[in-house]
């Protein structure tokens, strides 16, 4: 354990604190904007960045992933805090923890396995299509000013690598347009604009709210949905990083650690948040493998903002809005639009279709579950195609023997009880079902009806070689061998 | 080839890799054992190359990153392995020549403490260079990863120094413990040791359970034939060790090792890590 503890925290020092400044970096804008996003002041954002990605660091179970406040979350609480303000956000947020704590005692991590590559290339680029869309209210109705400033502040984000990768790109941009705006005395929106920026160190508080049931009854659907889409996001993000830095995470400490970070977050001023893909990237390319570097990025954006509060209140949003278009640009999976022609159509369909639903909704929650849904429909239909029926005729032209192969569940039992011939006049028939599946009701009462059928053209039905799984089945719920079946299925 | 009850010479590129060599094919010729070199490559996912610190992403970032640190991986794993095998190889060459009849070597990825404990099924001996080429460039006079290993392997671990000379003269600490009275019966029944002298060496204060163990001990060896000098001699353990080895030129030690617990040893220090520092010679632990 003592081993653990000193390479998870002190193997990768230097690079985990140098990937820690540069994080802090990119953590700043991001914070400030999905705060104006969820209609609050920046230090909410900016002291849940902080909450979250410093108890991550000990909590967690994916060492070098960065969580803070996103954009995922940010969007889910846009009526709570219309409606009803600041302290129920800050309630939900205890809430989504405790329901996150949960998911994790209950080992729900493992239920990501349902959700297949399209859904999560989906919520992928969906989460960076909602990060960008969330700039626009920076980039309407706005003198041209902000246009030229965002456009030098992406060339200097982009371009800037190729002179020296030694400082961060987002922090030359962000001081030189601060410097520029402030030179020519540029009148465009600063972040300062935007609200409060935090004045101390974070405090204490419980939120104000009345402890009843019509408070759980405001927060509990609101704190439901964030907990779903901070442990999707947070799920898939840590197997980006297992995947990235070729080694294992604990998926249930995450669910869990998550939660901690989002409890200690509401009662410290913050609100909820999650894992976030872009940063992650970040952290990994600036060489952060260890806790540190997530602990160093909370800290980090904390001293910055609390103690040169001042001149961050100054940076014009258009610089802001440049590093976001970056991070929405880093985290869209562009690969999937060059697939979109040769992986399997069902695939894009979904993935699509996740797109579109969150898109549309702003919710990522109904989009994986549309998307998940999809993938279950096309999955079940293309297992249905599984099934073969062959017929031929034996003992001199009294018996005809059907052979079964295949899946027969509720997607094939159509094809299944319309591949019999019921109208050819025979004395016997032989249904060998030996090397076929019955996997639900649906399946045992197509035979079901299959044998009616014949019985009723007179016709002596014999089903061979019901296997061990479709016997159970069958003797469970089956009532073809029963008297009176006939009248119990047709019910004339 | 037959795996079963094989030496296995764990070595790294640091010099104590000829030594640890010639210590196992001299173990391996004894027991006439089939002899295992292990070379551990541990790619260290824990470390970041932290070169980049642009913090800009741009069009397929994640696959980018994850191709160039795939591709940096590959290219550090192809090399050691190309150096690991040509090292392997002379170091076989060396065990052939001092007499080892069965010489086989073998590469793994991973850490070292876990691909021991991994490896551990079937093996007879351990030996193990007290220090490597993480230490050589430090002062430490243990190598960190001893202790981790020793306590991960719960097999009889020969930890050599610098030098290699054929053992004459072996010395049991004895402290009448589980640990060592276990040892003492493995000494007895190993061709390890038969026909070298045995020096019996208890510390502490005169009692007569302690002549009783030590004389228990002294029967057991001499009726598996060996000549044995039992001697209880007052005072610490690690000074009357270190004095008896001088003075008797004894060159081989054999003593129980980490009987507590880590967070005992944390707390105290150890005397299996104190006795490893301060002892020159190689030394065999029992688990």
């Amino acid at each position: 354990m003592m081993k653990s503890l000193r390479q998870d925290w002190l193997s990768n020092v230097r690079n985990d604190l140098l990937a820690g400044i540069v994080v802090a970096l990119a953590l700043i804008p991001e914070a400030i904007a999905f705060s104006i996003i969820a209609g609050v002041d920046p230090k909410v954002g900016l002291y849940a960045s902080f909450c979250i990605s410093a108890v991550i660091a000990f909590t967690g179970g994916r060492p070098g992933m960065v969580s803070a406040a996103t954009g995922a979350m940010a969007l889910l609480m846009v009526t709570l805090v219309k409606d009803h303000g600041l302290q129920y956000l800050l309630a939900a947020t205890i809430l989504t923890g405790v329901l996150q704590i949960l998911a994790g005692w209950l080992k729900l991590g493992a239920l990501m396995r349902f959700v297949s590559r399209s859904v999560i290339t989906g919520f992928v680029n969906a989460l960076a299509i909602l990060i960008f869309l969330a700039q626009l209210p920076e980039l309407t109705n706005v003198s041209w000013h902000v246009y030229a400033m965002t456009a030098a502040g992406l060339g200097i984000i982009y371009l800037f690598p190729y002179i020296t990768k030694a400082v961060p790109s987002p922090l030359v941009t962000i001081v030189v347009l601060t410097a520029v705006a402030i030179f020519l005395g540029l009148d465009i929106r600063t972040v300062g604009d935007m609200g409060k920026l935090p004045d101390s160190l974070p405090i204490f508080l419980l939120p104000d709210v009345p402890l009843s049931l019509e408070t759980l009854k405001i927060i509990f659907p609101v704190s439901a949905t964030l907990a779903v889409v901070g442990l999707l996001e947070s799920m898939m993000t840590a197997s980006i990083v297992d995947d990235l830095t070729d080694t294992n995470s604990n998926k249930n400490r995450e669910c869990v650690g998550q939660g901690i970070a989002n409890i200690t977050s509401g009662f410290l001023g913050g609100m909820a948040g999650c894992a976030m893909i872009g940063q992650s990237v970040i952290n990994v390319k600036s060489g952060g493998r260890g806790r540190l570097s997530t602990l160093a990025a909370g800290v980090f954006l904390l001293l910055m903002v609390v103690f040169i509060g001042d001149w961050v209140a100054r940076i014009p949003m258009a610089a802001l809005v440049a590093v976001m278009i970056m991070v929405s640009i880093g985290t869209f999976n562009w690969a999937s639009i060059r697939n979109l022609r040769e992986h399997p159509k069902s695939s894009s369909v979904v993935m699509i279709a996740t797109v579109v639903v969150v898109v549309a909704t702003h919710d990522l929650a109904k989009g994986v579950l549309v998307g998940v849904l999809l993938s279950g429909f096309f999955f079940a239909h293309k297992v249905g195609q599984i099934l073969r029926i062959k017929s031929m005729t034996a003992d001199e032209g009294r018996v005809r023997i059907y052979t079964i192969t295949g899946q027969v569940f509720f997607a094939s039992a159509e094809r299944f009880i319309n591949a019999f011939d019921y109208k050819e006049v025979i004395e016997k028939v032989r249904i060998d079902v030996s090397r076929a599946h019955f996997w639900d009701i649906t399946a045992v009462s197509a035979l079901d009806k299959v044998v009616i059928k014949f019985r009723r053209e007179a016709t002596e039905v014999e089903v061979i070689g019901l296997n061990e799984a479709s016997s159970t089945m069958v003797d469970k719920f089956a009532v073809h061998d029963k008297d009176g079946a006939e009248d119990m299925l047709m019910g004339h | 080839m037959k795996n079963e009850n094989k030496v296995l010479a764990c070595v790294d590129q640091s010099h104590f890799a000829d030594h640890v060599a010639d210590y196992a094919a001299w173990a391996a010729r004894r027991m006439d054992a089939p002899l295992e070199f292990l070379h551990v490559i541990d790619r260290h996912p824990e470390l970041g190359s932290g070169e980049d610190h642009s913090g800009a992403i741009g069009i397929d970032a994640q696959e980018n990153l994850l191709t160039k640190l795939s591709a940096d991986d590959e290219a550090r794993t192809k090399n050691a392995r190309e150096q690991g095998r040509i090292f392997l190889n002379r170091l076989r060459e060396r065990a052939f020549a001092s007499g080892a009849a069965l010489v086989d070597v073998r590469q793994r990825h991973g850490e070292l403490e876990e691909t021991l404990a991994e490896q551990a099924e079937g093996v007879r001996l351990l030996v193990l260079g007290r220090r490597g080429e993480a230490a050589e460039t430090t002062q430490r006079d243990l190598g960190r990863n001893v202790e981790h290993v020793v306590r991960a392997v719960h097999k009889p671990i020969l930890t050599v120094t610098a030098g290699f000379k054929e053992p004459q003269r072996v010395m049991i600490a004895f402290d009448g413990g589980n640990v060592t009275r276990r040892g003492v019966e493995m000494v007895a029944g190993s061709p390890l040791f038969r026909g070298l002298p045995i020096y019996l060496l208890m510390s502490g204060k005169e009692s007569q359970d302690a002549h009783r163990q030590l004389d228990w001990a002294k029967t057991t060896l001499e009726t598996a034939g060996f000549e044995v000098t039992a001697l209880l001699t007052p005072g610490d353990a690690e000074s009357t060790i270190a004095k008896t080895v001088k003075e008797q030129s004894i060159d081989m030690l054999i003593m129980g090792a980490f009987g507590h617990s880590r967070l005992r040893s944390l707390l105290f220090g150890s005397k299996t890590a104190d006795l490893l520092r301060s002892s020159t010679i190689p030394t065999l632990l029992l688990r």
